[in-house]
């Protein structure tokens, strides 16, 4: 390996890492505060992608495709929050303790569907979102890396910086924190804790539907690509603990990077390793690499 | 109402399997019969995962795929015969069950639901990458079918097979729901301390019933393999563990006939699917979320409401006297040396010491925030000590987990109450009970029909009596009062026959008159050799029962002695009246 390759793989990871954070950042909000997530957060990735080429092939000018994109996303959240999570508290104890499970999945299967309905089967690829042509190079310090992978980076750790804003940074932040802690409690204090629920989901969705826009000039999109993002966010949630916002920064771009370049080394398996080293990490430290672990005692 | 014994049931469903080949109008139904047998075997194992351990996973497509390729990589490319092949393949989906159940071993739900979700979309990536083993989406040919070297008999022959398989399995999954294992699966459910404190290892049972369910998702594969000869890596994407848990949910999650009914409807689906096959997976989530929001119960919710065992009241509830275990009643002591513990640098108990003489009651008294639910948590082994040691009639146990503690007769009660909901009053104070005889005995008394475990009942029937609650058996924790809960515990408490008892708070938010009650009862024990250890904020009850009193405040002893002493101590009046703010 040259030097040269070695930072081209560095780049393309950290471009993956950015984007598997952005999808894991979903699921840790839902997380947070309802010890519920959205098992087809892929699916959503994979829905935003496919809005987003649908729209930018059919001439809508891309910084309006992407505000298309983020109000479909969110109407998505609100739609999975209202019609796949919310009925489960009503029926209380008749509902399995992991039934979010099972009903966030259906609804990621009913998505699949209507995509390959509207899309075909068939891979696609983005048209490139911040330069004309995909091969368009920029040379940084003597090292050719691909401009739409430099500018997809930089999007992506402002989207981050943002949600830590909301998160540690406004009141709707404290809000959450505050639901995540006690619901009860919370609504005592006047916040009104179905609207942070509804909230966070849409957040997450809005997270998947950025990802997904980003991740259509990258990778080949297809209907049933959500699962491996599903996955993958997964791994990269649990390697920062669920708990951890910043772990979970740390944990995706270690991931990304770990992947670039195991599929460097092996291009048949290549992409398996950093799943398997995942799950053995859990099996060993079951807070991930950054999380804390609490006793269950009550 | 006399019930028709299990045996007479398990024999009319074997006629029917050994007959229905033979009056099948064409083959057709007989393929579709061995489909659902083998596919039933996996769901049966699901259904025991999800519905009983509570457990999740999205990974039995995962497992199915392994038993299959296992099963028909070993018969074809190396000729083993079958039964070697199949029983290797079984034992290779039992050991994946444990690997993969390690991953989420001491973490909750959603780590498990991850994993097995990682785990079979890495057995298909496998399955269809590797092509030189597994064939991959060409598939695997000529794999041996299971046929008893009768051709034009095999199909009936393999119904024949699977569908026996499948009684067996059936016949193990009734006996689990209806036995203690089933019960004790509940409280590992819903509550690890509970599970723990009734003596059960929580980590051993769940990795257990996963590796089991990953076992019998297994034998689904490999009779799936050597069904069609053909084996292919189309067979085993996620839609495979979708379809079984949709069969699952759909026939009625935790009842042990929901599989039979979910697989049949889940195969007629497919079949209706198949004309529709654009919308198949709208279907398929549209189902999955009709039914878990509109029929959480499923098909078999329909037929009624699961009936409580139709308890055959015992003949006569023979007068419970309670009495510890093992043949000398001299009773245990507990000693606790110098025990510290701290968080995360906060000091919560400090180098606390206590007794408990054999057959006397130990009162642990102070102001709130004293330690003393660290203080009875470190003694029943939920939390670690920092340092000391603490002795069980002399044995170290510092370094035992709670629940080989709960062994030894070391058993408590929680100050917040844990009972498990899923079953009713009897049930959760037989889960304090050990099974009087062995698993072959214990089953054949199950198959044999109502007397099963009517020893158990009778006993726990007999101390309900004897705490003044029989009356309550048959409802469930949920539905009774806050009082009556903390008599339940208790109950439970007595059928671990302790030699040690450790009440947390038994009386609080209990009415004066109950409380009495409760002084009586908990005198009884003592007198039958058992030692208390009592922690409680009730000073009357406290005063008028304990044979000694420690008193904890801050995390420090500040006094110990005869219930007379330790009123007149001026640290003692210091610690509960001298500050204003220690008023409660």
């Amino acid at each position: 390996m040259t030097l040269l390759n070695f930072f081209q793989l560095l780049v393309s990871g950290i471009a993956m890492g950015a984007i598997y954070t952005l999808t894991a950042k979903g699921l840790f909000i839902t997380h947070l505060a309802t010890h519920r997530l959205n098992f087809g957060q892929g699916d959503f990735l994979m829905v935003g992608a496919f809005a987003s080429i649908g729209m930018l092939t059919a001439g809508v000018p891309a910084p309006l495709a992407v505000l298309g994109v983020l109000v479909l996303m969110g109407g998505l959240g609100y739609l999975l929050e209202r019609f796949a999570i919310r009925p489960l508290d009503r029926l209380g104890d008749r509902a399995g303790a992991y039934s979010w499970v099972l009903t966030t999945a259906g609804a990621a299967l009913i998505l699949q569907n209507i995509v390959e309905l509207g899309f075909g089967k068939s891979a696609q690829y983005a048209p490139p979102l911040f330069s004309k042509t995909r091969d368009n190079v920029i040379n940084i310090l003597g090292v050719g890396i691909f401009f739409e992978e430099a500018a997809i980076i930089i999007t992506a750790f402002v989207v981050v910086g943002a949600f830590y804003w909301f998160l540690f940074g406004s009141r709707w932040g404290k809000a959450v924190y505050a639901v995540a802690f006690n619901p009860e409690a919370a609504s005592l204090f006047g916040i009104d804790v179905r609207g942070v629920v509804v909230l966070v989901f849409v957040l997450a969705a809005l997270m998947a539907g950025i990802s997904g826009v980003l991740v259509g000039p990258l990778v080949s999109v297809h209907p049933h690509m959500g699962l491996i993002f599903t996955i993958k966010a997964l791994a990269v949630a649990a390697v920062g603990g669920f708990t951890n916002p910043v772990g979970i920064l740390l944990g995706g771009l270690l991931f990304g990077i770990a992947e670039a370049f195991s599929n460097y080394w092996d291009s048949a398996f290549g992409d398996l390793y950093p799943l398997l080293f995942v799950m053995a990490l859990l099996a060993v430290r079951p807070s991930g690499l950054f999380g804390e672990r609490r006793a269950d005692v009550r | 109402m006399p019930r028709m014994p299990r045996l007479a049931i398990y024999a009319l469903a074997a006629v029917i399997i050994a007959i229905f080949p033979l009056v099948a109008p064409n083959p057709f139904f007989v393929h579709v019969g061995q489909t659902f047998a083998y596919t039933a075997i996996a769901v049966i194992g699901l259904n025991i995962l999800l519905g009983l351990s509570g457990q999740m996973s999205l990974g039995h497509g995962g497992f199915y795929a392994v038993g299959a390729y296992a099963s028909a990589i070993l018969a074809t490319t190396y000729g083993w015969p079958l039964t070697l092949s199949m029983g290797v393949a079984m034992a290779a989906c039992l050991l994946a069950g444990f690997l993969v159940g390690a991953v989420a071993l001491r973490t909750r739900g959603l780590y498990l639901a991850m994993a097995t979700l990682a785990f079979g979309f890495i057995v298909e990536i496998v399955a269809q990458r590797w092509v030189s083993v597994t064939g991959g989406t060409m598939g695997l040919m000529g794999v041996p079918q299971i046929d008893f070297g009768n051709f034009r008999m095999g199909p009936t022959y393999f119904f024949w097979f699977a569908a026996g398989l499948l009684l067996l399995v059936q016949v193990g999954s009734d006996y689990v729901f209806g036995s203690s294992i089933g019960r004790r699966l509940n409280a590992v459910k819903e509550s690890e301390s509970f599970a723990a404190t009734v003596g059960l290892n929580v980590p051993l049972w769940r990795i257990g019933v996963f590796a089991a369910s990953a076992a019998l998702a297994g034998l689904a594969g490999v009779l799936f393999a050597h069904q069609s000869g053909f084996v292919s890596s189309d067979a085993f994407n996620i839609r495979l563990t979708i379809s079984l848990l949709i069969a699952t949910v759909i026939g009625g999650l935790g009842r042990s006939a929901g599989p039979l009914l979910g697989t049949a409807i889940l195969i007629g689906i497919a079949e209706a699917i198949a004309a529709v096959h654009d919308i198949g997976l709208m279907l398929y989530g549209g189902i999955l979320l009709v039914v878990l929001l509109l029929f959480p119960e499923g098909a078999i919710g329909l037929f009624g409401r699961r009936r409580g065992k139709s308890a055959a009241a015992p003949d006569a509830v023979p007068a419970f006297q309670p009495a510890i275990a093992g043949a000398a009643n001299t009773g245990v002591r507990l000693d606790v040396e110098g025990v510290t513990k701290s968080y995360a640098g906060v000091v919560a108990l400090r180098d606390a010491t206590l007794s408990v003489e054999p057959g006397t009651i130990h009162a642990l008294i102070g102001p709130n925030g004293a330690g003393k639910s660290t203080f009875i948590n470190v003694v029943a082994g939920l939390y670690a000590p920092t340092s000391g040691r603490i002795r069980i009639g002399g044995v170290d146990v510092t370094d035992l987990p709670a629940n080989r503690r709960a062994r030894l007769g070391l058993v408590r009660t929680f100050q917040n109450l844990q009972l498990i909901q899923s079953v009713n009053v009897l049930e959760n104070v037989m889960l304090g009970m050990e099974r009087r005889h062995g698993l072959a005995a214990d089953v054949l008394a199950f198959l044999g029909g109502s007397r099963h475990e009517a020893r158990e009942r009778a006993e726990a029937a007999s101390i309900l009596a004897f705490l003044g609650i029989g009356e309550l058996a048959e409802m469930k924790p949920r539905d009774l009062s806050y009082g009556h809960r903390k008599l339940v515990e208790l109950a439970r408490a007595i059928a671990q026959k302790p030699a040690i008892l450790l009440l947390d708070e038994p009386v609080a938010g209990v009415n004066p008159q109950e409380a009495r009650e409760v002084a009586r009862i908990v005198a009884k024990l003592r007198d039958a050799g058992i030692s208390v250890l009592l922690v409680e904020h009730n000073m009357e009850f406290v005063m008028g029962l304990a044979d000694r009193v420690t008193v904890l405040d801050f995390g420090n002893r500040i006094a110990c002695g005869t219930p007379a002493e330790v009123q007149r101590d001026p640290n003692v009046i210091r610690a509960y009246l001298g500050a204003v703010e220690d008023a409660a």
